[in-house]
């Protein structure tokens, strides 16, 4: 009886040993293994530094001290060489602005606006109150100055343009990138631009990641006559004219019935946007995860997935999808860059940012057009050129680096 | 052979469904899109607006379209007149294009593949060297800086820097220089970066282990043992870049004046040149179609693995 | 597979690429012309009644010609630089104008003749203008001769009861009586004539209320189609005279085949229209004379007997070959300067001396290359390089440097740039507003810093430069009143204000403008623009189904005549699409198209543009000027108002150089 606890004891002791051992050794996931041998990859490491400050560079542009990039000066700015003459906010005469700056014109529309408020607190009769209410809501609508230097401030970017003036008040950096045909500071636009063609590249990606990788990890999985419909499916999509589809939603949803429901629906163009060229993009991610999913279905990991019962849906997104992620991690990153450039084609049909807004494709191809032997105005090339050539190098890096770093023949290397 | 044949025969079939379901979805989209393609700045009066739909069959009802121009497509081959470029059928203006897009591709992927391949050749072997930084670099490059922007660049300096090449136009071979070089060099940057890593991948196969350890020189191990491996990724890729670039490019063509098929697409769609756009749409189908078959074959003769299924 | 077949593989993929790269070597070298110039886009057709852009026209000047031709007339004007044209014998000799205005005779030269050898006669004018007038040819010019006796009954289909007819029968060759019509052969079945006694019409069809305009427009013409028409059918006469009063036996025709089919009595066919050819209008006297008959004296009119629409095209070689079949470079019989030489799809047009000319000897450039080149930059490349000779459109960025050459040429052309407002959407409905929109643009600076080629910022509608009109005043530019209109309407300061959109056509020039519009009505009224680019099909169809707020035209000048650029905004004018209607407007212009004293009639038409200036229901931007340059051994290259070049009169000061060729 006795032996026979004391065995029972040994048992549950060395049981409890091994559970114990094994809650350690859990701890290294596949991520975070992932992410320790991506940490030793230095060209991935700057270049995810350099994608990181980019991006917060981007969110942060209203703060930064850059000139407008809305303000054109056609009389005096068009065409100006990359220079480092200083710049005064709101300087330029066309705007009329109090003192030359924009912080002059602040302080008068401030103490507009206090004037209209002092007339309304000194007011007894409700209903002029109210009225003189709205027309203090309305006139910072529609005539406070930052309407002239910027377009259309989200509620964050306005508070941040604020910031902006207190903090640099009528300090504008000089137009190191030079000028554009119209007089617009580059070096703004391609900071704004920058907002634009980031969002398009990530959202518009991902949208096609999420199709495509389920799409073709599910043809993929299933193989034979799935697959082949599927891919045929695939393979007819191909050849469909997208640019009648683009030309079709392009006025399908600019008639007014069908822009009032989507808007009632919180979609607004852009959000369609993104679905087209998300839904132009999915096909070739879709061939290339069902090419590798084809090859790692007979795998013995995925045999054992299936013999201790779990479901297809759980096989694939969970075993198969990480197993493919290296090569779309490599998609994607070619795939961000051609949507960035796609979007101004886009633009070209009638879908996409329209002016005064601004993003990289259409700075480029402003600037390839200003590329002429008469006048070489390189500079409205060369730099939003740059930025996107940049980007891409960095994107590039860091997705070797990431497929590297999950490929997992690689552990024991290096 | 006989797997061959029915595998033939199998892809065939499947192009036919195929071309007709997007035959069946252009058709439709086409008269969805709002425009017709005899609307101008100036409105004719509807009489004559009746003829000229006559003249296309664009009076009947849209079923009988459908049917009446399919029914030419199959009989002969005819895709009819086309709508905006009058004096042309959409045959003779496929007939007009393909030549100068096919010789252009010729030259741009002939181009591609031999600096592609021994780029990334090059790399693989020795790798983490400065000559592999230097490749990939450059291979990035090709990629990262959109044909138009290296076109224009290209002109700036190649016609009129250093006078060598004429700026536009077709003719000669002088003209094809150029276009073909803007064309290939996105093709090659990928071709270099795909056989690269083709390469790495195969290097650490076990046979190839054993070919060197077998003492064979390096150079028969690499052209016969590890290239042809190596090259799977790439003739994958190079079947749908084939009929991209067959088909053309709207920019080059544009940017170098040339007479291709790149631009007759875009110009169709916009001016709703309907026959002339459904002849682009089905040329591209039956490209994209052939040169995936291309590839899959060639992909069953590379590898011995592979069987055409 | 075995591995024979591999390594088979390889070998054959190396034949096969080494086969490609030798065929694409391949190369047949076209040696250039003696002069090449830059043609925009693809021409889309040959045909000159089919043709409607200037792509098309510069070369269809060249190979054909009318009775008349605009041809270069005393030195160019040492202010604008401007070489007068006026309309000059051509085919014709000389011409004789009736004291009423109302009847043009024309005598035509001996010695001219079409390219297969064959002389033009006048029967060649009168069968080429009902060939343009017809409406299964379809021109889009037709409405230019609308003044010539019957002719805007027969473009237009309309026939009432009383009028001498043309019945066309359903016998046109290689036709049955049921086929459907397909290959569009100019009308050549058998002709019966007579006077239409009797329309049989079924009860019009009901369509339900607010329908579209297209719908019913449609369903009015299917109803057309199902009328029997019931013609006193007299004989042709063998000179091919008609007899109107001649015995008649009356017969039944109809255009539907069910209805032909249905009854033995009833014959089909084509169509029963005015029989315009032997009614007058346009006639050939004999092999030499060639009158004209006008119901309305048009001042204009022998600038439109110079239009390409009029010239003469050959009867045999388009009944032979059939359109379009018969512009093909084998088959086209041509009567102008040059003759076609080949095509090219997409790269050129080739057209060398026609030896037939009657003024072959005078003809400068032996072969003239049309080179189809949309991008600006590439037509600049070229023209430095020596490929072309004449650059038709030049990009804007350097024109600035390029405007300090000698071989630059600029000048007004007759056309005008502006917005159109659909004044049924308000705020545009308030005049106020359109004044208010108007005053506050700037136009100086955007013709002198964005268009920059020394465009003429537009207040009126009417370019200046008409011989004998002056426009109105407008209204230039006032912020102060803009917003003082603004305020009056109920928006203060831009308050309340919605969102305008402005529509335009994808173009690298139209948007530079409009973003420039956008800031100044951004920083003078306050008012948010909010600019929407669109292909051209959408475009044109937004615009055409009233769907927009302002949106971007062009107008070019048909004619130098104020009428023009003024009759399009009379109400119901489907060109309009603004929505605007004023009775009194619409009275002034239809006083002056009746109008016989030249002096009178300019003044009704300025009192009509003076209430466009004011009403405002387009919002005129600058008056175009052509901007090309010409390399500067060629004499005889001057620009022109309507922007016409004969290129017929170009030949170089001496031989060219070598290296200016390609």
């Amino acid at each position: 009886m006795t032996e026979d606890t004391h065995d029972e004891t040994l048992k549950q002791e060395t049981l409890e040993r091994i559970l114990r051992e094994s809650r350690e050794i859990r701890g290294v996931s596949l991520w975070q293994d992932a992410w320790n041998r991506l940490k030793r990859n230095r060209t991935a490491m700057i270049s995810l530094v350099c994608l990181l400050l980019l991006g917060l560079l981007a969110f942060l542009t209203p703060l930064l001290p850059l000139q407008s990039p809305i303000d054109k000066d056609l009389n005096n700015r068009r065409f100006l060489a990359p220079n480092l003459d200083t710049v005064v906010m709101g300087s330029r005469p066309g705007l009329k602005f109090e003192g030359g700056t924009l912080t002059g014109e602040l302080e008068k529309f401030r103490a507009s606006i206090a004037e209209l408020e002092a007339e309304r607190l000194s007011t007894e009769d409700p209903e002029r109150r109210q009225e003189l209410q709205q027309t203090i809501d309305a006139r910072i609508n529609v005539e406070h100055p930052f309407n002239q230097m910027w377009n259309e401030l989200g509620p964050l970017s306005w508070w941040m343009c604020q910031l902006r003036v207190r903090l640099f008040g009528d300090y504008a950096i000089p137009s190191l990138f030079g000028t554009d045909k119209l007089g617009r500071d580059l070096l703004a636009r391609v900071f704004w631009g920058a907002r634009v063609s980031l969002i398009v590249g990530i959202v518009a990606t991902l949208v096609s990641l999420i199709i495509g990788v389920s799409y073709g990890a599910i043809a993929g999985y299933f193989g034979g006559t799935v697959d082949s419909v599927m891919m045929r499916i695939v393979d007819m999509l191909y050849s469909i004219p997208f640019i009648f589809v683009v030309i079709f939603l392009v006025t399908f949803l600019g008639e007014d019935s069908v822009k009032a429901r989507l808007d009632a629906m919180g979609i607004d163009q852009i959000t369609i946007f993104y679905i087209v060229i998300g839904a132009i993009y999915w096909l070739t991610m879709s061939r290339v995860v069902r090419g590798q999913v084809l090859s790692l279905r007979t795998e013995q990991f995925i045999e054992a997935a299936r013999t201790v019962g779990a479901s297809p849906a759980r096989i694939v997104f969970r075993h198969l999808v990480p197993n493919v992620l290296g090569v779309v991690i490599v998609y994607l990153t070619l795939t961000i860059p051609s949507v960035m450039l796609f979007e101004a084609f886009l633009s070209f049909l009638g879908l996409g940012v329209a002016p005064p807004d601004v993003s990289w494709g259409l700075l480029l191809n402003d600037g390839v057009e200003a590329l002429s032997i008469i006048d070489v105005y390189w500079w409205v090339v060369v730099f939003p050129g740059g930025s996107l050539a940049a980007t891409l190098f960095a994107l590039n890096f860091l997705g070797d680096g990431i497929r590297d770093a999950l490929d997992p023949r690689m552990k024991n290397r290096d | 052979m006989r797997d061959l044949l029915s595998y033939l025969f199998k892809r065939f079939i499947w192009m036919i469904l195929t071309l007709l379901a997007v035959y069946t979805v252009s058709f439709v989209l086409m008269r969805a899109v709002p425009g017709n393609p005899f609307s101008g700045e100036r409105n004719v009066p509807p009489a004559i607006e009746r003829q000229l739909k006559a003249r296309y069959n664009l009076d009947a009802p849209p079923i009988q379209q459908y049917f009446d121009y399919l029914g030419g497509i199959v009989t002969d081959f005819d895709l009819g007149w086309c709508m905006g470029l009058e004096d042309y059928s959409v045959n003779q203006v496929l007939a007009e294009g393909f030549p100068v897009s096919a010789t252009l591709a010729i030259f741009a992927l002939v181009f591609a593949i031999i600096l592609g391949v021994t780029a990334g050749v090059i790399s693989a072997v020795y790798r983490r060297s400065p000559a592999d930084v230097a490749l990939m670099a450059a291979a990035v490059l090709g990629i990262a800086i959109p044909n138009f922007v290296l076109a224009s660049l290209a002109i700036l300096l190649f016609v009129f820097t250093i006078q060598i090449f004429p700026a536009g136009g077709w003719g000669t071979l002088q003209q094809i220089a150029l276009p073909a070089f803007c064309l290939g060099l996105p093709v090659a940057a990928y071709i270099a970066r795909l056989s690269r890593a083709g390469m790495l991948e195969t290097l650490s196969k076990d046979h190839v282990r054993t070919a060197f350890a077998k003492g064979l020189p390096k150079r028969t191990v690499i052209l016969r043992h590890v290239l042809p491996g190596a090259m799977l990724p790439v003739v994958s890729y190079l079947g749908p870049a084939v009929a991209r670039v067959l088909t053309g490019s709207l920019v080059l063509e544009k940017i170098f004046a040339l007479p291709g098929l790149g631009s007759h697409f875009i110009n169709a769609a916009t001016q709703r040149d309907y026959t002339l756009a459904m002849g682009m749409v089905l040329t591209y189908t039956v490209l994209l179609f052939v040169m995936n078959t291309l590839v899959d074959i060639s992909y069953a003769i590379i590898d011995p693995r592979v069987k055409l299924q | 597979m075995p591995p024979e077949i591999r390594r088979g593989f390889v070998v054959f993929a190396a034949l096969l690429t080494v086969f490609a790269v030798i065929w694409a070597a391949r190369m047949d070298h076209i040696p250039p012309a003696e002069f090449a110039l830059q043609n925009g886009t693809d021409p889309r057709t040959l045909d000159p009644h089919r043709a409607t852009g200037q792509p098309e026209s510069r070369i269809i000047f060249e190979l054909f010609e009318g009775l008349l031709r605009m041809l270069p007339d005393g030195p160019p004007d040492p202010e604008t630089g401007l070489q007068p044209l006026t309309p000059q014998p051509a085919m014709a000799e000389s011409y004789e104008v009736s004291e009423d205005g109302k009847t043009y005779t024309f005598h035509l030269r001996d010695n001219i003749f079409w390219t297969d050898g064959s002389p033009v006669t006048a029967n060649d004018f009168a069968w080429s203008w009902q060939r343009m007038l017809h409406p299964a040819t379809a021109c889009e010019y037709g409405y230019l001769i609308s003044e010539v006796a019957y002719a805007e009954e027969y473009h237009n289909s309309i026939v009432n009861v009383g009028d001498h007819v043309e019945v066309e029968l359903w016998d046109r060759p290689g036709e049955t009586p049921s086929s459907d019509a397909n290959i569009q052969h100019f009308p050549r079945g058998t002709m019966r004539y007579g006077t239409l006694r009797e329309i049989v019409k079924p009860p019009r069809p009901e369509l339900p209320e607010g329908s579209s305009d297209e719908a019913q427009e449609s369903a009015e013409l299917d109803w057309q189609e199902q009328w029997v028409y019931v013609v006193d059918v007299v004989p042709e006469q063998a000179d091919g005279s008609i007899d109107w009063e001649a015995p008649a036996s009356p017969q039944r025709f109809a255009a539907s085949p069910a209805i032909a089919a249905a009854d033995e009595a009833v014959e089909r066919t084509h169509g029963v229209m005015v029989a315009f050819g032997k009614l007058g209008g346009a006639e050939a006297v004999d092999e030499r004379t060639f009158v004209v008959r006008l119901e309305n004296s048009v001042p204009y009119f022998l600038n439109l007997v110079a239009y390409y629409p009029l010239f003469a095209v050959n009867r045999q070689c388009i009944e032979t070959y059939g359109a379009p079949l018969w512009t093909k470079a084998e088959n086209i019989v041509s009567n102008g300067p040059y003759q076609l030489a080949f095509r090219r799809l997409r790269d050129r047009v080739r057209v060398e001396k026609n030896p037939l000319y009657y003024k072959a000897d005078q003809v400068g450039m032996e072969t003239i290359d049309f080179i189809s080149l949309e991008s600006q930059n590439t037509a600049l490349n070229m023209y430095e390089t020596g490929q072309i000779q004449w650059v038709t459109d030049l990009p804007t960025a350097v024109l600035q440097e390029l405007k300090k050459r000698d071989d630059f040429h600029s000048a007004p052309k007759l056309s005008i740039y502006f917005y159109k407002l659909n004044t049924a959407v308000p705020p545009l409905d308030d005049v106020r507003v359109r004044q208010a929109l108007s005053l506050a643009l700037d136009r100086r600076q955007i013709v002198e810093e964005v268009t920059k080629a020394g465009q003429q910022p537009a207040y009126t509608v009417v370019p200046p430069g008409i011989a004998g009109y002056k426009s109105p005043q407008g209204m230039p530019e006032n912020v102060q009143r803009a917003q003082e209109l603004l305020a009056e309407a109920g928006f203060p300061g831009g308050r309340g204000f919605p969102k305008l959109s402005l529509m335009y056509n994808t173009s690298e020039t139209h948007r530079p403008i409009a973003e420039v519009i956008q800031q100044q009505l951004q920083n003078n009224l306050n008012i948010k623009l909010e600019l929407k680019n669109m292909e051209w099909g959408s475009f044109i169809e937004t615009v055409q189904m009233e769907q927009y707020q302002m949106a971007r035209y062009g107008w070019v000048g048909d004619y130098p005549d104020p009428n023009t650029f003024l009759d399009l905004w009379v109400t119901g004018n489907p060109q309009s699409n603004t929505n605007w209607s004023n009775p009194e407007y619409d009275r002034l212009i239809e006083a002056a198209a009746k109008e016989l004293d030249p002096a009178t009639r300019m003044d009704l038409l300025r009192q009509a543009e003076s209430i466009l200036v004011t009403e405002l229901p387009i919002i005129p931007i600058y008056f175009y000027t052509s901007a090309e340059m010409a390399k500067q051994n060629i004499e005889g290259f001057a620009p022109s108002a309507q922007d016409l070049h004969p290129l017929q009169v170009l030949r170089y000061r001496s031989k060219p150089s070598p290296e200016s060729k390609e």
